[in-house]
């Protein structure tokens, strides 16, 4: 007993002490609930059955179900949609951002850090303000839209179907942006300054160090980056909350967001715990990407 | 003199990207103070002829917003709490050591950070509802955001911890401290603003909640600040005066927070996140 005692305030002991209760936490907290989902995906849960931990084992069906219902694909294709759209802008935004930045004069890390506002703030209060910007008649990004020329008529953006993905997009594109800007300006300010000096001596222009120099050494910071983008993505759920919830007629929806609504609006459960289950693993695999991307850096 | 010239127009040109960048929030706090009518003015008016301050008091009062931004207090610094008891000991152990156990428990703890809370929610309601957790909602929910941030609390912190030098440590050790006094009197110490931030980062995180809190909690006394403002936005609202008023009150302490602590937050999340 004292040894146990000595070793947990001067051994070992200490540092499986400090680790076991977290990791234990989180077992039950995260873990359990993950394995929860895979069972539920594979039983027949409505309410009746909400309470009880004994259900009916129905195998594939809900699976089945699933894919032969016929939003799935167009929910599918947004979600895809969603995904690269946002990536892509917000990385073609930050990067451009972050080159001018890197251009290094006074206040220019000051003023970069005032852009992670957008990243800071709750996503339903973005999803609100966006929700305002964007409303068709008195939004006044169709005013300003109109009077540069771009559009004639106001663009109804939350309640026109072809448009109202493209309205979530455009706010999550701008909550990303920032945080794309700042990761990519520490992978910049890591390219020795050398190197371009080299360049330069040997008449390499601008765009020509930017393709041999700037692009390969940030090739792993930029892989991590996207791979984080997108689990960022996969995770965003509070400005479809905030601008269209989904609508109209499913033209906005995507995975996340019908997961949640199949579970807590159509009190499916186990259809919301199939599609989780798919996307989980998606999800899963992103992580790996990033996991592995971030890794020979820590190394090194 | 040419240098400096230089250096002013690029500050010019960042200030403009800066502005076109927040003009979101320009316009959130130009809208609350707006009229009724001028709000849906055409052209729109980009500074309020006649400001209504007093948007504010009657917003808070027929929203009941001291109830719910307390009730987000409650949660946030309840999961904060939890996450700061339960992770700096753990990001500690993990930065001190390298070997196989310590590589898969940052494999595991980084899975852990990606899991998307609205596809978590559903196993979490129904075990919850199960074990009778859901009798105590704010609770439930503290428990689900300290699972959902602690991975990226332990990232953070641990690598504060890393750029703590292992001899200090070590010559406590040698001084007669006990592991447990060397944590305490030394490491712990000299890593605290990293873990402040890394704390008000989580806590800012779990003031601005949504999915947990919005399904978890049905009883309108104990909802926070976000489920509030989106039953505020009906689907047909023209209210958005006050609406964006209900937004300013909320967002404003966290901006300003933001701002104050600005270097640190971003020197510390780049540390993380990347590393």
């Amino acid at each position: 007993m004292k040894r146990i005692l000595s070793s947990v305030t001067d051994g070992k002991g200490f540092d499986i002490g400090l680790v076991v209760l977290p990791l234990g936490f989180l077992f039950v907290m995260s873990g359990l609930p993950l394995v929860y989902n895979v069972v539920m995906s594979f039983q027949e849960v409505d309410m009746f059955s909400l309470g009880s931990f004994v259900r009916p084992f129905v195998g594939f069906r809900n699976y089945v179900d699933l894919f032969s219902q016929p939003e799935t694909r167009p929910i599918l294709f947004n979600t895809a949609l969603f995904v690269v759209a946002s990536i892509a802008g917000q990385f073609a935004i930050g990067f451009g951002l972050a080159l001018f930045f890197w251009t290094n004069f006074p206040g220019a890390s000051w003023l970069r850090g005032l852009f992670l506002v957008s990243w800071v703030m709750p996503g339903l209060v973005v999803g609100a303000i966006w929700n305002w910007i964007l409303s068709g008649d008195f939004g006044v990004l169709n005013f300003l839209l109109r009077e540069t020329g771009v559009i004639d008529g106001n663009i109804f953006w939350r309640s026109d179907p072809n448009y109202s993905l493209w309205a979530v997009i455009i706010a999550n594109i701008w909550l990303g942006t920032s945080f794309n800007m700042i990761l990519l300006s520490v992978g910049l300010s890591g390219i020795p300054k050398d190197l371009y000096e080299a360049a330069e001596l040997d008449g390499a222009n601008a765009l020509q160090r930017f393709w041999t120099i700037t692009l390969p050494m940030m090739r792993s910071t930029i892989g991590a980056i996207i791979a984080l983008g997108l689990i960022f993505t996969l995770q965003q759920f509070d400005l479809f909350a905030g601008i269209t919830s989904g609508g109209p007629n499913n033209s906005s929806n995507v995975t996340q967001y019908w997961a949640w609504d199949l579970s807590f609006r159509q009190y499916d459960f186990a259809k919301g715990a199939t599609i989780s289950v798919i996307m989980i693993v998606f999800v899963m695999l992103a992580s790996v990407v990033y996991v592995r991307s971030t890794r020979h850096e820590v190394r090194g | 003199m040419s240098d400096q010239f230089r250096n002013r127009v690029m500050f010019a040109v960042a200030l403009l990207l800066a502005a076109i960048y927040l003009f979101p929030l320009y316009w959130m706090y130009i809208t609350a103070l707006k009229t009724g009518s001028s709000m849906f003015a055409t052209p729109p008016k980009f500074l309020p002829s006649e400001p209504q301050w007093g948007i504010y008091a009657f917003v808070w009062e027929s929203r009941n917003m001291g109830r719910y931004l307390w009730n987000s207090l409650v949660i946030a610094l309840g999961a904060v709490s939890l996450i700061a008891v339960l992770g700096v000991g753990c990001a500690y152990v993990l930065a001190r050591y390298r070997n196989g156990w310590v590589d898969i428990g940052l494999f595991l703890i980084l899975m852990l950070q990606v899991l998307p809370a609205s596809l978590m929610i559903t196993p979490i309601f129904v075990g919850f509802s199960q074990f009778g957790l859901l009798d105590t909602p704010r609770f439930a929910v503290i428990l689900a955001i300290a699972a959902k941030s602690m991975p990226f609390f332990v990232v953070l912190v641990r690598a504060t911890f890393m750029s703590v030098p292992m001899e200090l440590e070590e010559a406590a050790l040698v001084d007669g401290n006990s592991r447990i006094g060397a944590f305490f009197h030394i490491v712990l110490p000299l890593a605290r603003s990293g873990i402040l931030v890394s704390a008000i980062l989580i806590f800012m995180q779990a003031f601005g909640e949504f999915v947990y809190s919005k399904s978890m909690i049905q009883d309108i006394e104990l909802q926070p600040a976000s489920v509030g403002l989106n039953s505020f936005m009906g689907p047909n609202t023209n209210e958005w005066n006050n609406i964006m008023a209900y937004a300013t009150i909320y967002v404003t302490p966290i901006m300003a927070a933001f701002i104050l602590l600005q270097r640190r937050i971003v020197s510390g999340l780049t540390s993380g996140a990347l590393k």
